[in-house]
């Protein structure tokens, strides 16, 4: 064996150790980290606590409209839901997907589903893996329906909240929902058709993780 | 503690710049060293007759490569805050194909053009004006050529995940074609030196 290393040139040695090292990668695993993590769980209950894991509707359409890109919007719902309704420019990741989804810890990530509570336990998991940019959608989807897809107006409504419905009204036509006035249509709930996924198209692009601003980097 | 220090916030963006002139610098050197400052070693690698700047980089390919996969396994590196060019596949191509008539035609590609111009030779000083120039055009008509620029995107890609093969062998096989490489070009150096003597 020594013999053998002393015939050989200092360019095959390192070939050789590059060799060794490709070869013992093939059972070394993953390099993006395990499942496994350490969490501070002070530092979350702090940020829970001020409400600064959310988003809300109003703020997340508002984005969309301006056709902002500096964000994902992650559906956490089945594939099936997805493929129904979903709200513009989002991209459907199971929970069990994460790991696959090419998210980036420095990037700004919304989450939603139907309700909150998947949400906020996708929440905590990427937060535990160090993700520092993730906010939840508040209320889910319920909400998006609610607020922004099908907005109502009780027929006593005050001014104030007459006016707020008159820009509510515009924000639903540009999703394609409907505006409900009245108390029957109220008491109906919001069991209406839902928008077909021919979304209106965003002032801008939608966002993927092709359209970033990151263009200070690189070389 | 682990890397990247930067986006971990262990230090402001000026301290990263002075890690970046260092860096660049040593950069530089080596570069020099396997005579990356002259055009002619530079040109000789498309006329097949030095492949030193094929075996020089791939080198250093593979060796950031293995480098970066075990200090991440072993959790000292968080590779998903590396930093990736997001891919544009159409508009890469036809800026790499520039990219290599200008490195035909002009003996330098834009590093190995400040080594030489920093070694003196006056064909780099020329040629480093000429990068100047060019990205001052390329800043004026950015406008017009925006939505090209734009075209086929498809996202930060690394192999593994676009191939769908565990990391560890994507390693391994880049090893492989790494060596296999080396071993090919040693052998077109010899076949070209041959003929030449012919």
């Amino acid at each position: 064996m020594k013999d053998f290393m002393r015939t050989l040139t200092l360019n095959k040695k390192l070939a050789l150790v590059a060799f060794v090292l490709g070869f013992i990668a093939l059972f070394a695993g993953n390099p993006y980290g395990s499942a496994t993590v350490k969490m501070d769980t002070s530092e979350l209950a702090t940020i829970v606590q001020n409400e600064l894991d959310h988003v809300d509707v109003g703020e997340l359409a508002g984005w969309i409209i301006l056709g902002k890109a500096d964000y994902r919007l992650l559906d956490l719902r089945t594939g099936k839901e997805y493929e129904e309704y979903h709200i513009p420019g989002a991209e459907n990741v199971p929970l069990t997907e994460f790991g696959n989804a090419g998210l980036m810890k420095n990037e700004k990530i919304v989450l939603y589903s139907e309700g909150g509570i998947h949400s906020a336990q996708a929440w905590m998991l990427l937060r535990a893996q160090g993700y520092k940019g993730v906010y939840m959608l508040r209320g889910g989807l319920e909400e998006w329906k609610d607020n922004i897809l099908f907005p109502s107006l009780a027929s006593n409504a005050t001014p104030q909240e007459k006016a707020e419905f008159e820009k509510a009204v515009h924000v639903s036509r540009f999703f394609g929902g409907t505006p409900r006035t009245g108390d029957a249509a109220i008491a109906e709930g919001p069991k209406m058709d839902m928008p077909k996924l021919q979304m209106p198209a965003p002032a801008g692009k939608t966002p993927t993780a092709a359209t970033g601003k990151k263009k200070k980097e690189g070389c | 503690m682990s890397a990247p220090f930067f986006k971990f916030g262990m230090f402001s963006e000026e301290v990263g710049l002075i890690f970046a002139f260092a860096i660049g610098i040593g950069f530089g050197f080596f570069l020099e060293r396997a005579g990356f400052n002259s055009a002619k070693k530079l040109t000789a690698q498309f006329y097949f007759t030095d492949l030193t700047v094929f075996k020089v980089m791939f080198t250093a390919i593979v060796t950031a490569m293995i480098g970066l996969y075990y200090l991440s396994v072993i959790g000292l590196v968080d590779l998903s805050l590396v930093y990736l060019t997001s891919t544009n596949l159409i508009p890469q191509v036809v800026g790499g194909l520039l990219l290599g008539f200008g490195f035909v035609i002009g003996g330098y590609c834009p590093g190995t053009s400040c080594v030489a111009a920093a070694t003196g030779r006056l064909d780099a000083v020329v040629y480093l004006a000429g990068i100047i120039a060019g990205i001052f055009f390329y800043g004026e008509i950015y406008p017009l050529i925006e939505s090209f620029t734009q075209l086929t995107p498809m996202g930060t890609l690394t192999i593994p995940e676009y191939i769908g093969l565990p990391y560890g062998l994507v390693v391994f096989l880049v090893v492989l074609m790494a060596l296999g490489g080396f071993a090919g070009a040693e052998w077109v150096e010899k076949y070209m030196a041959a003929r030449k003597e012919e």
